[in-house]
């Protein structure tokens, strides 16, 4: 163990001198910012109306229950405001009834929803007359997040292996491995050695990219063993392009082509229909990020959790015993 | 502290071995030197002795361990001087050495002072990145006795050193065996290998020719000259002569009385001679 975090901490120093590791370990933090300021935009399905000051107090009162209203002094304030770049309909009083004026490109949705809240408004309805029951299944988060958050920690775990690969290109270019190799580290120590640089910067990413964007009520334990399991295949992967790759440019290359089954694993799970989502069922990309997608929607159940993790385990097993021999000369 | 026993190795699956068949020992204390042209298979021995290669056949015992089987902790005793540099360009030469202490389970040298034993006070807070191919050489070699090593192999320790480098790092190698250290030293540098070696093994094409003190080499393969140089109808004109051939002392004798010397010396032969003379090979 002493050996082991030997080896890391000085893979830890020299990522912190790399660029391209640097870049690697803070993208994901990035990309968490980015999402949680861009997806409150994508996900918002809240009407927008634009009303005259001078309407009926209880008709403003009104749309303001069921939309977001904005006042302008006059008819023509209102116009400009529907021709701006947003879609905006403009509900404005004509003789005892409203008018609707819309720009022309909005989604059906706008101007059948303003529609439908005047024609409510006028004929005096309300929620509280209304005999629907609601039924909630309770999911509180936007499910464009949870895909785009689910997408990050696939990459994350992706660049972790990257961090093996450009670690491992530097000791070749250093020849550094013999040196090592005549210590008394053992390959053993010296490969989890490196598995710890990749495997703690990509947790600790993962971690901070949930936080920032707002799953800190998830179940962790959950998450965290998905994630363990996950990374196992890319850093084994990381360590394999590494070993074949002369430089640092050559090993993103490669690491970058295992995103293709990555990102076919994410497109099947999203867009397959049920019947055919057995065709994924080879790919632990694919149960790594369904995992992930029950997690995050607070949808898992251990039984489920247990059944992707042990998958992603059996295909990784299967990776490493084809990548052993491979490995093992490599670092010879 | 070295035994190595009918030890042969292949690169491919071919019959064409590097390393044929090869047998010796290497003595507590000894610094025993492994000479032989590129592709004699001196590096694929020290591979093997360093555990860098596999043992594919023969028996080999190294610092009082049988190299067939896995003793990590056996390179707390043994130091490995590369012929290629190999140190990490993004540490800085002191964070270099500082790591590889580490490594060790046994106490180990201050990093500062193997620095300043190597002459690079100064440059220990530089990246090794930074350092010319000589530099890292010296960090390289620096390195190799962190661990104090009581038995120390050294490839072509100063091969690419401008010569006043060269002959701090032949001291220093000489301090060391002197206090007791074993080295197994890797060259194709006859004058080195003369100066620094209690025993020196001749190897080509994989198999070792001769093993004998580089005094004794001289005592039985080597002749006694003397190089003449004089003047000869305004031409210079040079002999190399035998003085253990009675032709040879005629000759001298003829163009000291007949010529105009300009330089006579006696010259001793050289290991490399004596390497020609034995292999008929050179050390290229």
């Amino acid at each position: 163990m002493k050996n082991i975090l030997k080896i890391f901490m000085r893979d830890l120093k020299t990522a912190r001198r790399d660029s391209m590791a640097l870049i690697i370990i803070i993208m994901p933090i990035v990309l968490a910012i980015g999402i949680t300021l861009f997806t409150p935009g994508l996900a918002d399905t809240t009407v927008n109306l634009a009303l005259l000051k001078n309407d009926d107090p209880a008709h403003i009162q009104y749309m303001e229950n069921f939309a977001k209203v904005e006042l302008f002094d006059t008819r023509q304030d209102a116009i400009a405001r529907v021709q701006k770049r947003d879609d905006v309909a403009a509900v404005i009083r004509k003789d005892k009834s409203y008018e609707i004026i819309l720009q022309g490109n909005e989604p059906n949705m706008v101007e059948n929803y303003a529609a439908s809240l005047s024609a409510l408004y006028e004929t005096g309805q309300t929620i509280e007359a209304s005999n629907v029951t609601l039924y909630s299944f309770g999911q509180s988060t936007s499910p464009i997040k949870t895909m785009l958050v689910n997408m990050l920690i696939s990459m994350t775990i992706m660049l972790a292996g990257m961090l093996i690969a450009i670690s491992i290109v530097g000791e070749k270019a250093d020849n550094t491995i013999n040196a090592v190799n005549v210590t008394p580290v053992s390959q053993t120590e010296f490969v989890l050695g490196k598995t710890l640089l990749g495997g703690f910067i990509a947790l600790v990413s993962i971690i901070i990219a949930l936080l920032i964007t707002g799953y800190d009520d998830i179940n962790w334990l959950m998450i965290l063993l998905v994630g363990v399991s996950s990374m196992a295949l890319s850093l084994i992967i990381g360590f394999l392009m590494g070993l074949m790759s002369d430089d640092v440019i050559e090993a993103a290359t490669n690491v970058k082509m295992i995103m293709l089954p990555v990102a076919g694993s994410i497109l099947g799970y999203e867009l397959l229909a049920a019947n055919w989502q057995w065709t994924m069922y080879w790919s632990p990309f694919y149960w790594a990020y369904k995992a992930n997608q029950l997690v995050l929607s607070k949808t898992a159940d251990w039984p489920s959790v247990l059944l992707s993790t042990g998958m992603v385990l059996l295909l990784t097993l299967l990776v490493y015993f084809a990548a052993k021999p491979k490995i093992r000369k490599g670092l010879s | 502290m070295i035994s190595v026993k009918n030890l042969s190795h292949s690169y491919g699956n071919d019959r064409k071995l590097a390393v044929k068949n090869i047998s010796f020992e290497v003595e507590n204390g000894e610094t025993f030197g492994f000479l032989g042209p590129s592709g004699a298979g001196k590096s694929t021995t020290q591979g093997i002795l360093t555990g860098l290669l596999k043992l594919q056949k023969g028996d080999v015992s190294v610092a009082g361990y049988d190299i067939s089987r896995v003793h990590n902790e056996r390179f707390n005793t043994i130091g490995v001087s590369f012929e290629q540099s190999n140190v990490y360009s993004k540490l800085t030469a002191k964070e270099n050495l500082q790591f590889y202490a580490k490594l060790f389970d046994v106490p180990t040298r201050d990093p500062m002072e193997l620095i300043h034993l190597v002459g690079l006070l100064g440059k220990e807070n530089d990246l090794a990145g930074t350092f010319s191919k000589g530099m890292k050489h010296r960090l390289t070699f620096a390195r190799s006795m962190i661990n104090n090593p009581e038995l120390w192999f050294l490839d072509e320790p100063t091969t690419g050193l401008d010569p006043a480098i060269a002959a701090n790092i032949k001291d220093i190698i000489k301090e060391k065996t002197t206090a007791g250290t074993t080295a197994f030293l890797t060259t194709h540098n006859m004058f080195i290998a003369d100066e620094l070696c209690d025993r020196v093994a001749f190897i080509i094409d994989g198999e070792i020719v001769l093993i004998d003190t580089p005094s004794s080499l001289k005592l039985q393969y080597g002749q006694k000259l003397v190089v003449i140089t004089y003047l000869k109808d305004d031409q210079v004109v040079k002999e190399t002569l035998k003085t253990t051939d009675e032709k040879d002392r005629l000759r001298i004798g003829e163009v000291v009385n007949l010529y105009e010397v300009q330089t006579m010396h006696t010259k001793e032969a050289t290991l490399e001679e004596i390497f020609i003379q034995v292999t008929g090979r050179g050390l290229v």
